[in-house]
Order: C-alpha cells, then structure tokens, then sequence
C-alpha cells in the first residue's frame, strides 16, 4: 500500500500532528523520518546549495532518508496566512525545490489566505488523491483539527506555567524547527536545563495573542511567525529574566527581526547563530557567561 | 605561610597565568604562547610562575578560564572553572571599580562588556565568524615578516593608512596582499590592518551597544599600540590600556578561585603527571561523534564531546 513520507523538519513542526492525526483517521500508513543526526543532516547539505539555511538543508536531508521508504512526499507550499502575515520564503518555496530536487510523487497543498486557499481545503484534497472520499476527508480533517488543538493548547499551558516558576527564567526565540532538532537546538535546551534554568518556548504561546503584541512592538512586521516570537516576548516581557535568540545560519527573516528587537527590548539577551560547523564549546561559553551575568555572579 | 591563589587563562594563541594573594596583588606572573599545545603551554607556565613564586606562600585556589578552561581545568584539579566573559568583567572590576565599558580582543573570540555599578548588564561575542581577532593579526604579521610584537609600532608610524576592507578576514586578507603587491608602504598597510580591526570590532560586536567611558581595553591585542590608536580616533573617548591588561582573565579568575576556595592545599608539582588526551569517533549511531577521553596517570578521568550522554 501506498505511504506517505512525512520528514522531522521545517513544517513538521507546525503541522505534523494534525498531519499525523488525519492520516491515522484515513487509515492512511506514513512513515516520520527519525530525529535529526548526523547522517541526515550531511545528506541534506550534499542535496542542497549552499545559501540554504541550516534548517532547510536538514529538511532535504530527511527527505533524502525517506525517499527509498515511502511512496509520497508530503510537502505543502505556505505562502501567508493572510495580509501582512507571510511566512519566510523558504516555505513558499520548498514545494518546488522538493519536485524538481527528488524524481518523487509529492503531495502538495497551498496555504494563502489571500488567495482563500486554506489548511481545510489542502488536507481534504490530498485525502482524495489518496482516495478517500470527500466526507471522510472532511471528518478526518474535523477530528485532526481539534486532536492537534487539544495538543497545543496542552503544550501550551505547560509552557505558561513555567513563567511561574522560581528558577532563572529564559525565553528562548526561535523557530520550532530549530529549537527542537536534535542536532540544532537540543544541545541547548539540554546545556540551560542541566544549569537549572527554566526554559521558555517562544512558539508554545497563544499564536493569536502573540501576533496581536507582535504586531504592537514592530508594526512594520509582515512574517508571521517572527510576529509571534516577537510578541512572546511582549507576553512574558516581566516574569522572565533573560532572552536567547537562536537562529541558524543564514537565516533570512530572524536576522531582520532579531536586530530589530534587540534594540527595543530593555531585556538581557544573546544572539546565538548557528551553523554545521558550529562546535558547542563556543555556544558552552556564550550561555554559561549569559547565565552568569542574569544571576550577578559578578556581584558580591 | 601565605596564602597565594592561581588564576589560568588558555587562550587559543597565548596562555596567561598569576599567582595573586588575598589583598589581590600579583605576586607571579607568566604569559607564554599556547602554540596549539595546551596542555604543554600549561606546564610551562605553571613552572614559569613557580619560579616567581617566594618560598612563604601556598596555593589554596586554582581557577581556569578561556577556550580551554575545561581541559586545563580537569588537569589542574581546579576549584573553579568559568567562562572568559565573568572571568574579565571579575578581572577589571578589581581594579577598575567605575568601569562602564570593557572592550576585548582575544586570539579566537572578541568580546564587549557593559557594566553599571559593578555589575554586567550587557554584552555580546562575536558570533559565528572570528573576523578581526588576534589570530588574524598574527597570521599577517606572519605574512609580511613582522613579529606581531612589533606590529603597533610599525602601525604608529604611519600617516596615511591605506583602507582595507572591514567586514570579513577573507577579503581583508586578499585587499592587503593586492596593496602590498601594488606597492604601499609597510607601515600603511599595517595601520589599515588596525584600523579595519577597530572598525570591524565596533561594526560586528559593539554593532547597536552603548560604548561609554570609562572604557578599558584588554586582551592580547590591547598590546598593539596602533589598535589603541584608532579605537581612540574613532570612538573619539580615552582608552585605558592596563599595564596587566593581557591578564585580566587570569586575574579575574584567581579572584574567583579565591572566593570559593574549598580549603585545601594544592601542589604545583601534580602538573607532571602524565596527562593524555585520546580522540576517538564513535559509530554506534549514525551521529558519528568525536569522542576527546582524558586520562591521568593512564586513568580514563572524563570524555567529551557525545550527543546521547553515554560516554
């Protein structure tokens, strides 16, 4: 039977649950790639060009792990969710690059709310180019829509009450896709935890509260999800102690947004970039003297 | 006997050690190149400050900073190991209690520290690229057959530098062997070089900071008199260049290993144990980590460097 191979980046992060959940409810068998490592990550920038970001190279590099494994890519193409609410180029174009990169059949939707294009309409149509019928498709679709809300809203509760706690607070600002791939973000979470920081996810907020705040610090933002990394900070702004932004190199929309923010804010913060090469001593050194200096080690 | 406390700091180009005692003074100090050889430049120092050190006083601390803080911290059994940032801002406030502004420029990393009343309150590294740091300077003074020793004063001499690009070490590389070859005086190319580090210091780490004095400026590249020079002309403020300004994070941490010393002796002759790191890549998972094992005296003491925690 026909499978459809869902890869452990970019828009997994956002979307893979309700993907999953959809699927399970069609009955429809797909396979996850693993967590990033290594290998992955060493295909991916063999597969692709140089000015990708670090983000989008391990994303090819999980394709490359699936292409022997399944029968579809699922690879959607999201433009924007509606004006001023655009997501970075990457996404827009990643549908493509996966077409012409990999000789796969691909499943692709659009997302662009301009254009009356949503999420609802993309699943229902690939359910039925996986012939499932119309209804079922919109009964998957209902039931993976609230399962992954249900989720999120969980995750995000845990998230919220952590600002609560009495450890050194950090927010971390960064894409999800960043933050919780093995091999770009976990070293960190990893490092801040086992220092006793309590770490924040600037993408496990309310998303329709965020974007408001986002919009209220720069009004002259137009990517959506860095309007909600941004407008995290503006929700949790007084019960953290400190800011990371992480971004990977070369990050297109993170390194307009980030100096933007870094001057208005009157947080502590750092700017940590990161890359294949990157060894973690140098990040090692940058997060223990942060820690240090929102704890006043230097103080008497 | 007295009480002496030791601060080191492995750089990736030199290795600085002080012995200081409880009211802070130095009483020994040594300031040697690393030369890719940590463990070995530590040796040496350790032997260097031994023989400054008089008779009456005993180690009661060891502290360890810069890049290789970790190693030189396991080998020395330090109390204290921190990273280079608190161990400056420690350093200078010593010595300097109104600092606002410590500008740093090491071999591999600069840094920029902003401090008010005492306490750092901001600061920034650079990030992915060592553009304009100390190795750079070193490698062209390699090139044009100049001892980096001599570099500031070559750069003082000049009146006219010649313009190098500021951003990036590759293209600065590549404009100063164009103007050498085109014909450019030696010491106009040598002040461009300083001032493109000032301008690429101030353009990358101190990009959006608030540079107020009193600013000191430390780091083995706070030795070159022309770096001063123009950091002077182009933040249009006075730059106080410590005489022990190479030290600062030595001192810093010796401070800091003072303040949390456990109470016992040390003895300086454990650095002839025999110390050996091995590197060996694992492949029990397709991650392939490159695992550093440390062992004293034959004896496995840490590993590093796996992404799963097992070793």
């Amino acid at each position: 039977m026909d499978k459809v191979g869902i890869a452990r980046g970019l828009f997994y992060y956002y979307y893979g649950d309700i993907w999953k959940f959809f699927l399970d409810y069609l009955k429809v068998p797909y396979i996850v790639s693993p967590n990033t490592n290594k290998e992955i990550m060493m295909k991916g920038i063999k597969k692709s060009n140089d000015e990708m970001c670090l983000a989008f190279k391990t994303y090819l590099g999980h394709l490359c792990y699936l292409e022997d494994k399944c029968t579809y890519f699922l690879v959607p193409r999201i433009d924007n969710y509606g004006l001023d609410n655009q997501t970075c180029t990457n996404f827009i174009a990643a549908y493509d690059i996966v077409y012409n990169l990999f000789d796969k059949k691909v499943l692709n939707y659009n997302i662009n709310l301009n254009k009356n294009e949503t999420l609802k309409k993309g699943l229902v149509n690939i359910g039925m180019e996986l012939g499932k019928s119309k209804k079922e498709c919109l009964d998957a679709y209902k039931y993976a829509l609230n399962k992954a809300r249900e989720k999120k809203s969980r995750e995000i509760t845990i998230n919220l009450n952590k600002l609560n706690s009495t450890k050194t607070k950090i927010l971390l600002i960064s894409h999800p896709y960043n933050i919780y791939d093995d091999l770009i973000g976990k070293d960190i979470i990893k490092y801040l935890e086992k220092n006793d920081v309590e770490v924040i996810f600037s993408d496990k907020f309310d998303e329709k509260i965020t974007n408001k705040l986002g919009t209220s610090l720069a009004p002259e933002l137009y990517f959506k999800y860095s309007k909600e990394n941004v407008g995290a900070i503006m929700y949790a702004k007084d019960k953290i102690d400190g800011v990371i932004f992480l971004s990977a190199f070369p990050c297109g929309p993170d390194s307009l947004v980030n100096e933007l923010v870094m001057r208005k804010i009157k947080i502590p913060y750092i700017n940590i970039v990161l890359d294949d090469t990157a060894s973690f001593t140098g990040t090692e050194t940058r997060l223990e003297s942060f820690i240090d200096m929102l704890r006043r080690v230097t103080n008497d | 006997m007295k009480d002496g406390y030791l601060g080191v700091d492995i750089g990736s180009i030199s290795t600085k050690g002080v012995i200081i005692d409880d009211k802070n003074n130095i009483i020994a100090s040594s300031y040697i190149w690393t030369e890719g050889n940590p463990v070995k430049a530590v040796r040496q120092l350790i032997n260097n400050l031994k023989k400054d050190l008089p008779s009456d006083y005993q180690i009661r601390g060891i502290g360890t900073t810069g890049s290789a803080r970790k190693l030189i911290g396991l080998m020395l059994r330090a109390n204290i190991v921190k990273n280079e940032i608190t161990a400056h801002a420690v350093g200078t406030l010593t010595f300097y209690p109104n600092v606002r502004t410590i500008l740093e420029i090491g071999g591999q990393d600069s840094k920029i520290i902003l401090l008010r009343n005492g306490i750092i309150t901001n600061y920034a590294m650079n990030t992915l690229c060592a553009a304009g740091t100390g190795s750079f300077l070193s490698s062209q003074a390699k090139r044009l057959g100049l001892d980096v020793n001599e570099f500031g004063k070559y750069a003082l001499k000049s009146k006219n530098p010649v313009k190098i690009a500021a951003r990036c070490t590759v293209f600065a590389e590549s404009d100063l062997v164009h103007k050498a070859q085109v014909g450019y005086p030696k010491e106009d190319i040598i002040a461009g070089l300083c001032k493109s580090i000032v301008l690429n210091y101030l353009n990358n780490v101190g990009k959006g900071k608030k540079i107020e004095s009193p600013i000191i400026f430390q780091g083995g590249v706070s030795k070159n008199e022309g770096v001063v020079k123009y950091f002077k002309e182009v933040l249009n403020e006075d730059i106080i260049v410590d005489p022990n300004s190479h030290l600062m994070g030595a001192i810093g941490i010796a401070v800091l290993a003072r303040k949390n010393k456990v109470g016992h002796v040390y003895n300086l002759e454990m650095t002839n144990v025999k110390f050996d790191t091995k590197a060996i890549e694992c492949h029990r998972c397709p991650n392939n980590c490159e695992l550093l094992r440390i062992y004293r005296n034959n004896e496995l003491v840490d590993s590093w460097g796996s992404k799963c925690g097992k070793y």
